[in-house]
């Protein structure tokens, strides 16, 4: 791989990771590469708009309504499944499943970040109660009102999980929480980003991920966050 | 009853898929249009679409490419309807100019003002991978495109927000 070719690939896709072999040798690329990175994260803000508030259509009713049966896994899906919660028993108590695509749980916690890059908006405007309640139902968790201002709530895939991943504004600049209620671990987890670090906290049977900018004091909200979220099961 | 229930549960699943996704879909429909008012009629229509087609989403996880494929189909029958041409970005409405809207970010300004600058094709292949998540095959998919052709947008979007940006 030459220089135009990897500086086209990395244009196309800054996440991309192959060309490492060019990459190692050539400070031009390596330049590049950061700036593609930094512009998409410039880029992630500026499409990131204000939402307004959801008004939703009147809905009409729908006749003779019936529930479709959901689409059946494979029974190889199973098969994985079976082979993964027999292979987790045997390692431990541990019970992370990292999966193949990540060495860790955080390290996918931080490709998750980065995916969705669009919730680290410096704002001042929060999401509504419905939609906080919706992203952390009560039968997850429950969260104090007080907590602070939430600026991003939205469900994501962690670990095969669905999981709320809610955003707050620190001082540094937006932090993360990332709830996990089945996600055990046995002791705190610290994690270095590119650009942003975080912890891993154990909370009861599950845990809870805060990650936020470099500088950003997290003890603080930390905190916070582990005063105001209690589990429900 | 069994009916009740159905319609309750048919309720439940709508309500969370919009919960979840309704601020994708509203700023892929702004980002399409480059207009917040028509962002916002395009989202009610999507949203009236999707609940009468709610029962052929057959699988969950694929929510999310479901309403925004929802949310591309109502930008294109909106800007069919109104007849609408391209957005000359020399006089804009004030719904437009509203999606342009002064921060007190200098750079995020210029950056937002460079992305609605850039032509269709390159602007959106650039939310769906930035702001949607999605990888170059999905983007393909969704755009009818082939990946090489989707991988060479954003290659093109990319290279002329860096000069645009470079020149502010």
């Amino acid at each position: 791989m030459n220089c135009e070719e990897y500086r086209k690939a990395i244009a196309a896709e800054p996440s991309f990771d192959g060309g490492a072999a060019h990459l190692s040798e050539c400070a031009g690329c390596q330049a590049y590469r950061k700036e593609m990175q930094e512009l998409d994260r410039s880029i992630g803000r500026a499409l990131s708009l204000d939402v307004p508030e959801l008004v939703l259509p009147e809905l009409p009713d729908i006749d003779n309504v019936t529930t479709l049966p959901k689409r059946r896994r494979p029974a190889l899906t199973f098969l994985a499944l079976a082979a993964t919660v027999v292979l987790a028993a045997f390692v431990g108590f541990r019970m992370i499943d990292t999966g193949g695509e990540y060495g860790s749980l955080g390290e996918e916690l931080l490709a998750h970040i980065d995916h969705e890059r669009g919730a680290l908006v410096v704002t001042d405007v929060p999401v509504s109660d419905d939609l906080l309640a919706q992203v952390v139902p009560t039968s997850i968790a429950r969260l104090d009102q007080n907590t602070g201002l939430f600026t991003y709530a939205r469900t994501c895939p962690v670990n095969g999980k669905t999981v709320p991943h809610l955003v707050m504004q620190g001082e540094r600049g937006p932090v993360t929480i990332i709830l996990m209620p089945d996600e055990k671990i046995s002791g705190p987890e610290t994690v270095e980003g590119e650009s942003v670090r975080g912890v891993i906290l154990p909370v009861g049977d599950g845990s809870i991920a805060i990650f936020g900018e470099r500088e950003e004091a997290l003890d603080n909200i930390e905190r916070k966050i582990l005063d105001s979220v209690s589990w429900s099961t | 009853m069994q009916s009740s229930n159905a319609a309750t549960t048919r309720r439940q699943r709508f309500d969370q898929f919009v919960g979840i996704y309704h601020q994708d879909m509203y700023r892929y429909a702004a980002w399409l249009s480059r207009d917040k008012a028509v962002a916002e009629d395009v989202v009610q229509e999507a949203l009236l679409r999707a609940w009468k087609s709610l029962d052929a989403l057959r699988d969950d996880s694929s929510a999310k490419q479901w309403l925004l494929t929802i949310v591309r189909r109502e930008n294109a029958r909106y800007f069919e309807r109104k007849r609408l041409e391209t957005v000359d970005i020399d006089n804009l409405t004030a719904s437009q100019a509203a999606l342009l809207a002064v921060e007190e970010d200098r750079e995020l300004d210029d950056m937002r003002q460079a992305i609605y600058e850039l032509d269709d094709d390159y602007r959106e292949p650039l939310v769906l991978q930035v702001l949607m998540g999605y990888s170059t095959n999905e983007i393909a998919e969704q755009m009818g495109l082939k990946q090489g052709a989707v991988l060479t947008r954003l290659h093109r979007a990319r290279a002329r927000l860096r000069e645009k940006m470079a020149q502010r």
